[in-house]
């Protein structure tokens, strides 16, 4: 009778445990490895502004950004929302990557040293995260999950991680960075909606939608915060350090 | 008590069986998405090094591989080149793996056709292929391990991670530029065109690039992470051609198996 228990508990903790252990989770990157806050220059908003698409328009997508890096610590910044607005009457077009500086752009950790010994992650490069020429696209940037954290340098959840899914980030851009020029909302109103509309969002994990767009994945298919969790994401977007 | 006893045996059955069920289901290949595999990662290397026995060894590989999960009856081709020789032309990686599409252990398809697969417009390229690290599956649906996953000290020690099988070992042999193909001949991208586990002499420069009368070959990341750009297929050079050289840099001489057919 003991023997039997003694197994059973063995199936009851054994089975779950290898069941586990098969699975495709990840383990957490340890939370130590910031690096000195001055250094950071990009960062992916840890929290929405939880309006949905409108944002208060560009100016204030940008001041959640400085709103977020003044609480971690990092001052005399001009950050910039990585955010397009389409062309209205009067009014022309802004193109995400014409707002952010030139970089290279640095996120808020350290890395494991590699083989040569560089603990600092490279950085992001203008040219690289838009494939600016064919071998650079096709090459891609070192923009990975890894590398898009938060100003508090913790992880965005994506695919494959505990619900919910947080990946999708706000940036009614196209692939090369630039604002959509057709007819059709791609910017929740030019980030003024709630409600109707659409916004073109990439995914700071790089995985969905069959392709791996961190700018330019998909389209949402409304503009309230509950369009955008139904759709993986809740209002995220990235901010740069425009020097 | 003889009644209980039974009835605890019959719910710790059920309770096994029901936990084993999943794992029996995804052990046969193919059956979770419905779609062949036509596409995976080596479970494991061959174990000399960048050495594979020219393209037919690395080819056999793969047959052997896919055989043994029971899918032998495709032709399978290994992704690498070869450089131009003396009376040898060039063997480019994308030529010899069909058409497409392909499709991993859960029939998710990883690429629609070359094209896709290589990015061969700037449109493509910059939307890039379905090759994840959650796509990026060897032929028994294992996920490659790769940065930051176990943060094993000793990953970068050959003598360690050949036992320890979830160290990080992302980096996959391609021999290939960023277009699938060769590179041209000279410097040495492909370990003696895969027939060599030779390293550079010892004192000379640290760097993971082919250089003249260097052993070195060209890696790409199926977790898309590594050498600050995440190729899936031309990232960096090795830092040689031996096992340990291989493991230095966290590659243990895996690679990309796709079916023509």
């Amino acid at each position: 009778m003991k023997k039997i228990f003694l197994w059973m508990l063995i199936g009851f903790v054994i089975v779950p445990i290898t069941t586990v252990a098969q699975g495709r989770g990840s383990v957490p990157m340890p939370t130590s490895d910031r690096i000195p806050s001055s250094l950071m220059t990009f960062f992916v908003t840890s929290e929405p502004i939880g309006n949905g698409g409108n944002l208060g328009g560009l100016a204030g997508a940008d001041a959640h950004c400085q709103m977020l890096a003044t609480r971690a610590g990092v001052t005399g910044k001009t950050w910039r929302a990585y955010l397009s607005t389409q062309a209205r009457p009067g009014q022309p077009a802004i193109n995400a990557r014409d707002r952010i500086g030139t970089g290279p752009w640095f996120n808020a950790k350290e890395r494991i040293p590699d083989y040569l010994n560089r603990r600092l992650q490279r950085p992001i490069i203008q040219s690289e995260i838009h494939g600016d020429t064919l071998d650079e696209a096709r090459r891609g940037s070192n923009l990975t999950k890894e590398f898009a954290v938060t100003e508090k340098g913790e992880l965005i959840n994506g695919i494959g991680d505990p619900l919910p899914t947080r990946h999708d980030i706000l940036t009614g851009s196209q692939p090369d960075g630039r604002a959509f020029t057709d007819a059709a909302d791609h910017t929740c109103n030019n980030w003024t909606s709630n409600g109707a509309g659409s916004a073109q969002v990439g995914h700071s994990d790089r995985v969905g939608n069959g392709n791996q767009s961190w700018n330019s994945s998909h389209a949402t298919t409304g503009c309230s915060q509950k369009d955008l969790v139904s759709w993986g994401g809740v209002g995220l977007f990235y901010c740069f350090a425009a020097e | 008590m003889e009644l209980r006893m039974k009835i605890v045996l019959v719910l710790t059955a059920v309770l096994a069986l029901s936990a084993l069920a999943p794992s029996a289901a995804i052990a046969q290949y193919g059956l979770r998405g419905g779609t062949p595999m036509t596409f995976f990662v080596t479970s494991e290397p061959i174990g000399d090094g960048a050495n594979l026995g020219g393209l037919a060894g690395a080819d056999a590989h793969c047959q052997k591989l896919a055989q043994v999960v029971g899918a032998g009856d495709r032709t399978w081709r290994a992704y690498l080149s070869t450089q131009a020789l003396p009376g040898q032309p060039a063997v480019n990686a994308r030529d010899r793996i069909g058409t497409g599409p392909w499709y991993n252990f859960d029939g998710v398809m990883i690429a629609r056709d070359l094209a896709q697969l290589h990015g061969d417009t700037i449109e493509l390229a910059r939307m890039g292929n379905n090759l994840t690290k959650r796509t990026g599956l060897t032929e028994k649906g294992q996920i490659v391990p790769g940065l930051n996953d176990y943060q094993v000290p000793r990953d970068s020690d050959w003598e360690y991670t050949k036992t320890t099988p979830y160290t990080n070992r992302h980096e996959m042999l391609t021999g290939s530029q960023l277009d699938g193909r060769a590179f041209p001949p000279g410097v040495d991208y492909t370990c003696n065109n895969w027939t060599s586990n030779r390293d550079p002499a010892p004192g000379g420069p640290q760097v993971l690039e082919g250089g003249p009368g260097r052993p070195n070959a060209q890696i790409g990341f199926p977790d898309r992470n590594g050498g600050g750009n995440g190729s899936w297929n031309s990232s960096h050079g090795t830092s040689g051609c031996s096992q340990t050289a291989l493991n230095r840099t966290h590659g243990v001489g895996m690679f990309y198996c796709f079916a023509t057919n």
